[in-house]
């Protein structure tokens, strides 16, 4: 069943290396679409009253501004504010192309676009979420921790270390462990969300009747909640990150 | 194949591309938008601020407004106050003197009548005795002579000398 639901994974060799080429082309895709989205926004930029497409963006900066500020000092998070607007922006994308069907109809399979293996990236009736492999929400993950440990290292200088060992020393021991865990779960609660609801989507067009006709009903459900699912693991990963990122830079309470 | 779990250099691949977006975005999106949106907000506090100084000086001018109104009120009360004054003051004079006024001519009147009629009276007694001496004159010349009358001649000299 299992293997039926999932394709073969499309590799690029590059030397020793080796790709996820369909993760790959859908986080371009979802780049672009994120560029598109904001250079629409930006288009008109002006102070004074903003188009549509600017206010969406505004409300999305507003938005993780207030995260920001509810978690540490604004001024702290002021630097972190690119970042995790796109980080939000990129994340809630990502969840949602693997929603978008397969607008190709499999004409790069028909026409043998071997080329970087498009014809068998662009299979199947649905885009995939680059955030439904791994490899996506792991580089994510790696970055926010990565980001945790320079900004604590930044605002505290060695003195950043030095949580590691209170209040005992052998008690560094659950730090790291803790520092591990932080980009461990980042990564695997958004993988398995996204994931699952893309198995999921694979196991309704399975449905047996003609075509997809009897999974009409239970597809649009779950396309629905696919969405909710989809900004809500964006908030998720957001808040996290900003939260780890505080406790990096606050001053401990000790 | 069928663990979907798999790591390998697309981890690399992705930190790239994403924080190629990163840097793309705050360089061409996030930046100007949160320049202008600190633009914006210090224009409305500019803007505040302004209303907030006009409005102030609104009250001010109209506190000054209605000072003066007030004043000018208070004056113009008192200038009908004083007129009326005035004009009270000048009726009761206007009236004292044509009081005097009639009063003086009444008295010349008087006067005058008490004159002619003192003239009068002289004039009639002077006639009477004329009259009274031409009566007497006539009635001793015709019937002098009838005695029996001289007792009514009498009685006629007394009246008219009780006349005078």
């Amino acid at each position: 069943m299992i293997k039926e639901v999932h394709e073969e994974t499309v590799i690029w060799h590059l030397g020793f290396m080796t790709f996820h080429g369909k993760t790959l082309i859908m986080t371009w895709i979802v780049m672009a679409a994120i560029l598109i989205f904001c250079y629409l926004g930006v288009r008109h930029l002006t102070s004074g009253k903003p188009g549509k497409m600017q206010n969406v963006l505004e409300w999305i900066i507003d938005f993780v501004k207030n995260l920001v500020s509810d978690n540490m000092s604004y001024e702290q998070g002021r630097p972190l504010l690119p970042y995790l607007v796109t980080l939000i922006i990129f994340v809630f994308f990502s969840n949602l192309l693997g929603l978008i069907p397969n607008f190709t109809f499999n004409l790069l399979e028909h026409f043998d676009v071997e080329f970087a293996q498009l014809n068998m990236i662009f299979e199947g009736p649905l885009l995939m979420s680059p955030t439904a492999d791994i490899n996506t929400t792991a580089a994510l993950a790696l970055l926010t921790i990565i980001l945790v440990v320079f900004l604590g290292i930044k605002t505290k200088g060695v003195h950043y270390f030095q949580h590691f060992l209170e209040p005992f020393k052998v008690m560094a021991i659950l730090h790291i462990i803790d520092l591990i865990s932080k980009p461990l779960t980042l990564a695997f609660r958004l993988f398995g969300n996204i994931f699952a609801g893309e198995v999921l989507l694979k196991v309704i067009l399975m449905l047996p009747g003609i075509w997809v006709l009897p999974g009409i009903l239970p597809m649009s459900v779950w396309l629905g909640f696919s969405i909710f699912i989809g900004a809500i693991q964006a908030y998720v990963f957001t808040v996290l990150t900003t939260a780890y990122v505080s406790q990096a830079v606050t001053a401990s309470e000790h | 194949m069928g663990n979907p779990i798999q790591f390998d250099f697309t981890v690399v691949a992705t930190v790239i591309s994403f924080l190629l977006l990163v840097w793309l975005l705050s360089k061409k999106a996030w930046g100007p938008l949160m320049k202008m949106m600190e633009e914006r907000r210090s224009h409305i506090e500019s803007m505040l601020a302004q209303a907030e100084n006009e409005r102030q000086q609104a009250e001010k001018i109209k506190h000054e407004y209605q000072e003066e109104m007030h004043k000018a009120r208070q004056e113009a009360q008192e200038v009908i106050a004083k007129a009326t004054k005035v004009s009270e003051v000048r009726a009761k004079e206007i009236l004292a003197a044509s009081h005097e006024e009639s009063e003086k001519i009444k008295k010349s009147a008087l006067v005058d009548i008490e004159r002619e009629r003192d003239r009068a009276i002289t004039e009639v007694r002077a006639q009477v005795a004329e009259l009274s001496v031409m009566v007497a004159e006539k009635i001793i010349r015709q019937k002098l002579d009838m005695k029996g009358q001289g007792e009514l001649i009498e009685q006629f000299i007394q009246e008219v000398g009780e006349m005078q």
